[in-house]
């Protein structure tokens, strides 16, 4: 398969010049190993986990939620250079868009269905593990359904060998019913000769809460999709990104809370390290749709550039069509400041080791949210080797 | 508490609104559209040299192979095949105040054009539809080397040669659509000229007005600080309200030399038929600055984005700005900068109030060259929402090159809290004139940026009234 992918539109376009308004994933001789979602070595009770489910169960699961949506939208106009119409197709819309459900549907890649029953508190995580060998093409996709007052947690894990080729996408819906939470945490380390995309799309109900986790740490090239639409009111979104791109590594993102509840909070904190000729791209909007009185967002962003040959796009963006609303947005873009430097040097660390320790002590900040032991120590390590 | 907020009304516009009837004895009108011939006899009208006719030619071909960008507000209902783009009086321009056509002259007289020349500026130029029908700058200004002067005798006069080095060189016919539009009809505006070390203390001020129905009109001003000089300048817009749509597509070209220092205040107050597609750009050299004071309120489309270049090292800008976006309008604002030489600097500082179904949208971009090392920017765009039937967006981009930057942004949106209304009520003000002073604090820092006569005539445009709960 040869073709080209047109992924994380942003919500509202903008200069072209910028080279911001969506990015393309090149896919060349493509042969895709089509394989399930990788059995969880545990599965706790009140979960269960299928992997025979099809695309047309998930419309029929996401039926009711997605009439709900429809009946929320007034049919007031857009914002200027509105590209929502591009995703109309997509059942569940999700950061990276309309072209990567069409690539699942085209390449027959088949859908595990992850859920929680009503009313059980899942405290033990679901791990999902996918360890690409070389050569891999490997197309993956799950929905993750928190039923009614329960909550669940899933990690899942991307590795390879350093040296290994390969390409890894992922796709992944979340449905949390009314009072439900997913946690959801997502670690890649995969070589640096690996393509990859994580492509995520979420709503939630009523009081509903949908947490992210997402440190992207390998890669040689990696697209990352995130649309979670609070549909319901007091519903949640709270999502933590870690990234970490070094060499030729590059990073295109696409986050978008799109709040249609009324008293709805998102919550997105972006926090990165370029070093030598790193690229990377960041979309963030928060969308106050009319009917969001009451609700908040934030987003903030802050970014270590530690080479002059990095190149740092940031396009933070916040549309709005509700008074009551607040909504904010923060960027903090720029190297080491000279007073960390001289605190540190001062206490006889050199400036290489004193960048280290800062880029440790950025990705361990999201690291440290990851409800599982073993694997913020392998991330620990995984950060060790590459720097 | 959020019905209250219906009360605050639209600007009253009254005095800008007043039409005065262009008969054809004493007014010639280009027929509408935008074609080769029309492109021609513009030239011929306005007795171009020859580069300036195989320039305006070319810019035509340039238009109609550009395509409208994707990313703006709609222009479907702006029909260029019923734009007029040359209307002017056929009386010349004028260089006393009395000879100016009694028509025209009233209309600035409403405006308040002559008593802000005789109390509080330097100079003065009046454009009516395409030309300028006055020009005057005062005698001291004038000695001191400044010229001041209409662009089509600065075409043709003795600094014919400044002009064909500077003209459309920092705008390209080829930046976008409306740009090689403006370099195939371009007609009036001024000519500025400071020379090395001069400080201009008083402002001078162009004052534009599109009288005519279904008219473009297409100024072009071009203003050269030279080393070390130092000028204030100030534009104003305004236009009679029509059920046919007008079209303003302008240039400003400004070039600030080293070390100098260039103030480009503007007041824009289009009728709501207007679509103001006006580009705006400065090329600033070494140590020099260039600070951008806008307000924009009238038009029924905007794009206006103010752009600086900061080529020299240790140069700087600053951009403060407020939109009002009220019933109808579709305002797209905001400000570009690219940081080129070392220790650059930027601050951009942007308020945007929308209400009754107005669209107000910040937009801007900030790019950090490789080699701009050194270089800060910060970037704070606040918008306030008076109902829920309008919009407020924003839409920054950063593109930045080099670790040796630093880059901070900030953006907000919300409405006027019922906490400080309540304190402020508790401290004995009414609702109305709580609410009144909230927004008038929200548009502070752009009032305060202006003269006071300015600042003045910018209060009364966003004259928010309240009414009783």
């Amino acid at each position: 398969m040869n073709s080209v992918l047109k992924v994380n539109h942003l919500p509202a376009l903008t200069y072209r010049f910028l080279k911001s308004n969506d990015s393309e994933i090149e896919i060349k001789d493509f042969n895709v190993k089509v394989v399930n979602t990788p059995e969880p070595e545990n599965i706790p009770s009140a979960v269960t986990f299928k992997n025979d489910v099809t695309e047309k169960d998930i419309t029929e699961l996401f039926a009711d939620i997605n009439e709900k949506i429809a009946s929320k939208r007034i049919g007031l106009p857009g914002p200027n250079g509105d590209t929502s119409l591009l995703n109309e197709s997509q059942t569940v819309k999700t950061g990276m868009g309309a072209e990567i459900d069409n690539l699942m549907k085209e390449m027959n890649v088949p859908v595990s269905l992850i859920t929680a029953e009503e009313g059980y508190k899942v405290e033990e995580p679901v791990v999902i593990s996918y360890a690409l060998n070389d050569g891999d093409y490997v197309l993956g996709n799950q929905v993750i359904h928190a039923k009614k007052n329960s909550e669940i947690t899933v990690i899942m894990e991307y590795d390879s060998e350093a040296e290994s080729n390969g390409f890894l996408g992922v796709q992944t819906r979340l449905l949390a019913e009314e009072g439900a939470k997913i946690n959801l945490v997502k670690v890649q380390m995969l070589g640096e000769k690996i393509t990859h995309f994580e492509d995520i799309g979420g709503v939630c109900d009523t009081d509903a809460d949908i947490e992210t986790i997402n440190m992207q740490l390998g890669a040689g090239k990696t697209w990352g999709g995130c649309r979670v639409t609070l549909l319901g009111d007091s519903s949640v979104f709270n999502n933590h990104t870690g990234y970490l791109c070094r060499h030729k590594q590059s990073y295109d993102m696409n986050y978008v809370a799109d709040q249609m509840g009324k008293k709805t909070q998102s919550n997105m904190v972006f926090r990165g390290v370029l070093l030598d000729e790193a690229e990377k791209t960041f979309r963030g909007t928060l969308d106050f749709k009319s009917g969001s009185a009451g609700s908040v967002g934030d987003e903030q962003e802050d970014t270590l550039l530690l080479s002059p040959d990095v190149i740092n796009r940031t396009v933070p963006v916040i549309l709005c069509e509700e008074e009551d609303v607040d909504g904010r947005h923060g960027a903090s873009i720029g190297q080491l400041g000279d007073d960390t430097l001289f605190y540190m040097e001062s206490r006889g660390i050199d400036e290489e080791t004193a960048k280290k320790l800062m880029i440790r002590a950025r990705m361990e900040s999201i690291a440290r949210m990851i409800p599982d032991e073993a694997l913020i120590i392998r991330i620990q390590q995984f950060i060790r080797t590459i720097l | 508490m959020s019905d209250n907020n219906k009360s605050v009304v639209d600007i009253d516009r009254s005095v800008y609104d007043i039409k005065d009837v262009e008969n054809e004895q004493d007014f010639y009108r280009m027929e509408d559209g935008f074609t080769e011939d029309i492109v021609r006899k513009i030239s011929e009208e306005k007795h171009d040299p020859d580069w300036m006719r195989e320039f305006r030619l070319k810019s035509l071909e340039i238009y109609n192979k550009l395509e409208m960008p994707d990313w703006g507000p709609d222009t479907d209902e702006l029909d260029m095949n019923l734009i007029s783009s040359y209307v002017r009086s056929k009386s010349d321009m004028k260089g006393k105040w009395e000879d100016v056509p009694e028509d025209i002259k009233n209309t600035f007289e409403r405006l308040g054009i002559p008593e802000a020349e005789r109390e509080s500026l330097a100079g003065v130029g009046a454009q009516y539809d395409s030309e300028l029908v006055y020009h005057n700058v005062k005698d001291e200004v004038a000695a001191q080397g400044v010229i001041y002067t209409d662009m089509e005798s600065a075409l043709t006069g003795e600094y014919a040669d400044m002009v064909h080095e500077y003209f459309m060189k920092l705008v390209p016919p080829t930046d976008h659509k409306y740009a090689a539009l403006h370099g195939a009809v371009w007609s009036g505006g001024s000519f500025v000229y400071v020379p090395k070390g001069v400080k201009v203390d008083i402002p001078l001020q162009s004052y534009f007005r599109l009288n005519a129905a279904g008219a473009g009109q297409f100024e072009h001003t071009l203003i050269i600080v030279d080393e070390g000089a130092d000028l204030h300048f100030i534009e104003g817009c305004s236009a009679p309200k029509y059920n046919v749509a007008n079209l303003h597509a302008g240039c400003v070209e400004l070039f600030v030399k080293k070390n100098a220092r260039l103030r480009y205040s503007t007041i824009e107050n289009w009728s709501k038929n207007m679509y103001n597609l006006n580009t705006k750009r400065a090329l600033v050299e070494e140590g020099a600055r260039m600070e951008w004071v806008s307000g924009s309120f009238g038009s029924h489309t905007s794009y206006l984005y103010p752009m600086t270049i900061l080529k020299g090292d240790h140069s700087a800008m600053e951009y403060t700005g407020i939109t009002f976006a009220g019933k109808g309008q579709n305002l797209d604002t905001g400000a570009k900068v690219v940081h080129q030489g070392e220790y650059t600097s930027s601050l951009i500082s942007t308020k945007s109030i929308s209400k009754s179904g107005g669209i107000g949208t910040y937009r801007s971009s900030v790019i950090i060259n490789k080699e701009a090392k050194h270089a800060k920017t910060s970037v704070s765009c606040d918008s306030l929402m008076l109902d829920s039937i309008s919009r407020a967006d924003t839409i920054p981009g950063m593109d930045i090159r080099t670790n040796d930057a630093d880059v901070g942004h900030e953006a907000k949106i919300g409405r006027i809290s019922d906490e400080a209304v309540f304190y402020l009520m508790s401290r004995g003000l009414s609702e109305e004139d709580a609410r009144a002073m909230i927004v008038s604090g929200f548009a502070n820092p752009v009032s305060k940026e202006l003269p006071l006569e300015y600042a003045v005539e910018m209060n009364n445009l966003i004259k928010l009234e309240m009414s009783g709960g």
